[in-house]
């Protein structure tokens, strides 16, 4: 990938010695200044609309936030952690399987490919109701939308992946004398796993979405259900509390996974640079 | 099993389940338990003949498409001001990945105090959901400019403005089309979310405006039609494809030198 | 002397994912490699060199006609044929030294036994500094030279390769060149010289490497002429002398028109 690239449009001006170490300085400070200047403008909404419930100062929510530290919050986080572990884990290892067997055996993948095209658009959350119905309100609710919203793009994007392994590899390792299943562990694997990591970034958003979705709407634990939960006493501020938690968490999960597909694709030019 | 069976495989597969599972449920007598195919088809034609589906519906898309241009009217622009000016990025970008982590429907409790429970709340939602594929896409589109193609167009001798007439802007338009493609079929999940979260959460008087996912939950715990529920999901499933089969044919159409 | 590898009567046809039509790529083809020698195939775009390459590779089967080495049959790929790909097949996320070591590894050397043999064949391509790089951080020279390390490591008898220079500037072509010949053993016994087919677009460096040039017409790929290279060995100093220009200017007059219109022919 060349430099050109990289760059923007519009030029750079060159930093030029102790400048370029303000300049550094300054660009950290770029984000916290922005963040402060957001924090003031809500600061300067909530004073003028000056009612707490409609919309609760940052101060406020801040100071929500930390009763709840010590209050409910950990114990949602928690069964929210929990949906999301069994629904992606099994998510996961069902479309990667899947993806295995669809991938060595033809027939197996033009029998599945008819429910994938059918079931796909359908999207987890129009299954809601009826794993209200399976289920009842309760667990089973978000694990089975978040299983269901992992593994169909798992198993595409892993299919995919092993696919377009380039048949040259494929060809050279043959040469060298590996055996087929040495081809599978040796060589199929480790080159789709940049696309395959890649997609697990996506998808671990829109598991993460659907794990909201379900919370909110089918269950009686987890962050999404919480924020309904404070809804009914009006308590907006922890509303907000839970709001931002949930978006935090969710940021962090996703910085997690790009270090990791960072670190383990590392060997490849453009595997970390895919997906920003 | 060559080639082309494969290919027609999928038809007598799909059939075949299909006919299964119609004899497996009028077998087991419990027809109002298990949604079926024969039940589904019933429950299809008598939703279209009152005309509920299609408000229904229409309802939804209406809110769908208004939030997708919102969406986009105040996507693009931030997603070029931060893809042309690297220190806008630097200061935003970090707060708009924050929010975009936020699942759209986790904002419902705040809208409906804002905005009401009328169909606005759900726009918000349909809006906010729309707003960041556009943003994201578009500092990428920014992003991935060729260098040399503005070098060769200076070298040419053109201005500054026709430079971004020219070059930026067709450049970036593919992956800001990719943008709205995804924004519009997430919007189209958000607002289906959204109405059904209202649906569920919100007793307190009518739930006003009507959509695909209201209708869902009338039909969940008041009239408990399972058929109807899968009828409905098929319907969801159904706007999405078109959705997708329509952004990829305005884009193949918008840029044809891809 | 038996041929190391034969082609009789090969003929390939296959159908062109773009087009939908039937393509025949190779008709008839029959040649003899022998066991030391270095034998190029030259021709136009199109006119199935590397088809014929990835029959005798095992990699393709021929539609009728068959391939003999050490007189039985090609059934597969198989170390002993060891290939050089035009895009080198480096594994990206294994290190020089792992690439090299991975056909040993594959036919069950110990971890001490394959790590040693590819060290050994890493020093003869000079790659020794580099052995713990990935493919990404070396230069297109160096990848092709850890390509051939890997293939060595396999100790093949036969060595194809399928344009292994194309993608490399001219200075650095002409630098490995010489080095091929070196390890080839250009300048030493011609009994410890193994068997090669040289598959490549530039007819100098065909006429520089080998001892014979099969010149392949095209559509459909046939042999237009097998021409010996009568220039005594090492080459070393023989790269512009006016009697491998001979040669050069006969095998372009062969096939200068057939290149021509294949210019026009192979736009999309």
């Amino acid at each position: 990938m060349s430099d050109s690239l990289r760059t923007t449009v519009l030029p750079r001006r060159v930093a030029a010695g102790a400048g370029a170490y303000w300049r550094r300085y300054l660009r950290r400070c770029e984000f916290v200044v922005a963040l402060a200047a957001l924090a003031g403008l809500w600061h300067a909404v909530s004073v003028a609309v000056n009612n707490r419930t409609l919309v609760p100062p940052p101060l406020v929510v801040l100071d929500a936030w930390f009763h709840l530290w010590g209050d409910e919050l950990p114990g949602d986080i928690v069964a929210s952690l929990v949906h999301l572990g069994i629904g992606y884990g099994a998510g996961v290892a069902t479309g990667l399987l899947l993806a295995l067997v669809a991938a060595r055996f033809r027939v197996v993948e033009a029998v599945i490919d008819p429910f994938i095209e059918v079931l796909r658009p359908i999207g987890a959350i129009a299954w809601i109701p009826i794993a209200i119905l399976m289920f009842g309100i309760g667990r089973g609710v978000p694990v089975f939308l978040i299983f269901y919203a992992a593994i169909f793009p798992v198993f595409i994007n892993t299919l995919a992946g092993i696919k377009k392994v380039d048949s040259k590899l494929l060809q050279a390792a043959e040469m060298l004398g590996a055996s087929r299943r040495m081809i599978v562990t040796h060589v199929v694997m480790p080159a789709s796993l940049p696309l395959v990591l890649a997609g697990a970034r996506l998808i671990l958003g829109v598991a993460w979405m659907a794990m909201v979705a379900a919370e909110l709407t089918g269950a009686n634990s987890g962050l999404g259900w919480r924020i309904f939960w404070y809804q009914e006493f009006f308590a907006m501020d922890k509303v907000m509390a839970v709001i931002l938690t949930v978006g935090l968490l969710g940021y962090v999960f996703d910085t997690l996974l790009r270090w990791m597909q960072a670190r383990i694709t590392r060997w490849s030019a453009d595997g970390s640079e895919a997906e920003q | 099993m060559s080639e082309t069976q494969l290919r027609w495989l999928p038809l007598p597969v799909f059939g075949s389940v299909l006919l299964l599972w119609e004899l497996a449920v009028r077998q087991s007598g419990q027809l109002s338990l298990y949604p079926y195919p024969g039940g589904v088809v019933e429950a299809a034609i008598r939703t279209v003949g009152d005309g509920s589906l299609l408000a229904a519906t229409s309802g939804s898309l209406y809110r769908v498409l208004l939030g997708f241009v919102i969406g986009g009217l105040l996507g693009i622009p931030l997603g070029l001001l931060m893809g042309l000016l690297r220190p806008v990025n630097r200061a935003l970008s970090p707060i708009v990945d924050s929010l975009r982590s936020i699942a759209p429907i986790a904002w419902i409790p705040m809208a409906l105090l804002w905005l009401g429970i009328r169909g606005n709340a759900a726009l918000f939602i349909v809006s906010y959901a729309a707003f960041f594929p556009f943003v994201v896409n578009t500092v990428q589109a920014v992003r991935l400019i060729d260098r040399t193609l503005i070098n060769a167009a200076r070298a040419l001798g053109a201005s500054r403005m026709l430079v971004l007439r020219a070059i930026i802007l067709p450049s970036s338009l593919p992956v800001i089309l990719t943008g709205a493609r995804i924004s519009l079929a997430f919007a189209w999940g958000s607002i289906i979310a959204a109405e059904l979260a209202m649906g569920i959460k919100v007793t307190a008087g009518g739930s006003g405006a009507v959509g695909l996912g209201q209708l869902m939950v009338s039909t969940l715990y008041i009239r408990r039609d399972v058929n109807g529920l899968v009828l409905y999901m098929i319907v969801i499933g159904l706007i999405s494809l078109m959705i997708d089969l329509v952004m990829r044919r305005l884009q193949r159409n918008l840029t044809p030198w891809r | 002397m038996s041929a190391k590898i034969e082609g009789r009567g090969l003929c390939k046809t296959y159908v062109s994912a773009r087009t939908g039509d039937e393509v025949e790529a190779l008709r008839n083809v029959s040649f003899r490699i022998m066991p030391n020698e270095f034998v190029s195939i030259v021709g136009p775009s199109g006119c199935g060199k590397s088809t014929l390459l990835s029959l005798v590779a095992g990699f393709a089967t021929p539609t009728s006609g068959e391939v003999l080495v050490d007189g039985s049959a090609v059934a597969g790929p198989d170390p002993r044929r060891g290939v050089i790909f035009q895009e080198y097949a480096l594994f990206p996320w294994r290190t020089v030294l792992g690439n090299v070591e991975f056909g040993p590894m594959a036919r069950g050397a110990s971890f001490d036994e394959r790590q040693a043999l590819a060290r050994r064949y890493i020093e003869m391509v000079g790659l020794t500094s580099f052995e713990g790089r990935y493919p990404h951080e070396l230069s297109g020279g160096m990848r092709q030279r850890c390509a051939l390390a890997r293939l060595l490591a396999n100790e093949p008898e036969v060595w194809l390769m399928d344009e292994p220079l194309a993608a490399v500037d001219l200075q650095t072509r002409n630098i490995l060149q010489d080095e091929l010949l070196r390890l080839w053993g250009d300048g030493g016994d011609p009994a410890l010289r193994r068997a090669v087919m040289f598959v490549t677009h530039g007819i100098d460096e065909a006429v520089y490497l080998s001892d014979r040039v099969i010149v392949l017409g095209r559509r459909p790929g046939q042999i237009k002429e097998v021409v010996a290279i009568d220039l005594p060995r090492p080459r070393r100093a023989l790269r512009n002398s006016a009697e491998t220009g001979r040669y050069i200017d006969h095998i372009w007059s062969l096939i200068r028109d057939e290149a021509a219109q294949a210019i026009v022919e192979e736009a999309h």
